[in-house]
């Protein structure tokens, strides 16, 4: 009899024998580095201009952000007018494992979640591999609807499978490092499969030597904030507010 | 085109398809797998002045890999990876079967399992550079390997490791 690592090598042979890269890969990839860079380039232009008006007219803004701050359920219209991102798909309600009964999902694992923004609730839904944990949070009401916000814990072993993430981002200069009062972060917007869309805000938070948070917004979430700066205030709170239990 | 865009196609055209087909066994979507290589080689091609002068194929691996594992995790609290019920013990005869078995199996195995063994037994990393490419220990490696293998031996079953060893007498 075959050993099981030879066995599983011949299937997986077998199985990937079929699979071709497509003709124009490279073409898509050129597209894709060309439609990145405009937005990048974009989003620069845009924070300049912005940086610019809040010199100007710092009251207009801030009342102009409040107000939008104050009624976000009013701007899901926006939403709905996009077509989902992977991440943003209706999930099917699955009952914790490991973690329990999260009671409000306010303290799970070794973390205490001390803020989440206005009108978010425990979504009901949690995964456990041990040393990395998550659970996430959507509007009341909405229990089959999208996930606004999820937190992802790493501790022990996966804490280095985090920093390493956060390095990669770092030599592409992709992202910023960010202190949260005494605590070091790391700002980026990731792109986790929601291609075509804007990407998922992110802050990691270092919670300690063995624990790392991972913060972070749905793409559709993000939109309803008035823009880059409104979404980042909101993860600062949110990471303000996280308090290990380790 | 200039040197570094027309190293970059040479690369592409050499090595898509074995990458194609890791990412593939890292993800088990094919879909997914073609996505994960664009954006990979397009992660690559932004940072190929620094990377072109070792070999390449290691860093775009790393970056499928984890980047499965990121999704994988995302996706799994969503509870929209797709679980497909692996078929009747009679239906598992044929090799076709084995394979549908052992796909199923290797999409029920947490992220990081998922990528050990496709490191392991696809690329045929030692267990230091499996440990590398996942950022952990080799002894996380060693475990996350054990533990993997023991469910998809569950999975595959005595009967079918002797249906697959007659398959492979034929």
């Amino acid at each position: 009899m075959p050993r099981l690592e030879d066995e599983i090598r011949r299937l997986m042979e077998g199985e990937t024998a079929r699979l071709h890269a497509a003709p124009d890969l490279l073409d898509r990839v050129m597209r894709l580095r060309r439609a990145r860079r405009a937005r990048v380039k974009t989003a620069m232009v845009t924070a300049s201009v912005l940086a610019s008006v809040a010199v100007v007219a710092a009251p207009v803004v801030y009342l102009a952000t409040a107000a939008q701050r104050a009624t976000p359920s009013t701007q899901v219209t926006t939403s709905a007018t996009l077509e989902p991102a992977i991440d943003d798909t209706p999930p099917v309600r699955t009952e914790p494992k490991n973690l329990g009964d999260l009671g409000d999902g306010l303290a799970f694992g070794h973390v205490k979640v001390g803020y989440l923004p206005e009108g978010l609730r425990w979504s009901t839904r949690s995964i456990d591999h041990g040393d990395m944990y998550s659970t996430s949070y959507n509007y009341k009401g909405d229990a089959e609807g999208f996930y606004q916000v999820q937190i992802l814990m790493y501790e022990e072993e996966a804490v280095r499978e985090v920093t390493e993430r956060i390095q990669r981002y770092r030599e592409e200069k992709d992202g910023e490092d960010v202190m949260i009062g005494d605590r070091s972060g790391y700002l980026v917007v990731q792109h986790v499969g929601e291609d075509g869309m804007a990407g998922s805000p992110t802050l990691f938070l270092k919670m300690g030597d063995r624990q790392w948070a991972e913060i972070t917004f749905s793409p559709v979430y993000a939109k309803e904030f008035s823009g880059a700066e409104a979404v980042n205030t909101e993860l600062r709170k949110i990471a303000k507010g996280l308090t290990s239990t380790m | 085109m200039n040197g570094a865009e027309h190293d970059f196609g040479s690369f592409v055209a050499a090595r898509a398809t074995s990458l194609l087909r890791v990412a593939y066994l890292a993800c088990g979507d094919q879909t997914e797998a073609e996505d994960l290589l664009q954006t990979a080689l397009e992660r690559t091609y932004r940072n190929w002045h620094r990377v072109r002068h070792d070999s390449p194929e290691p860093y775009v691996r790393r970056v499928i890999i984890n980047a499965a594992i990121s999704r994988a995790r995302r996706r799994a609290i969503l509870n929209i990876i797709p679980m497909h019920s692996p078929p009747e013990t009679s239906a598992r005869e044929k090799d076709s079967d084995l394979v549908h078995v052992l796909m199923n199996a290797l999409r029920a195995l947490p992220p990081r399992q998922r990528a050990v063994i496709v490191l392991r037994y696809w690329e045929d990393l030692t267990e230091t550079q499996t440990a590398e490419v996942l950022g952990c220990a080799v002894g996380t490696v060693k475990s996350q390997a054990s533990k993997a293998l023991a469910k998809l031996r569950t999975a595959l079953g005595r009967d079918i490791m002797e249906g697959a060893c007659d398959n492979a007498q034929a």
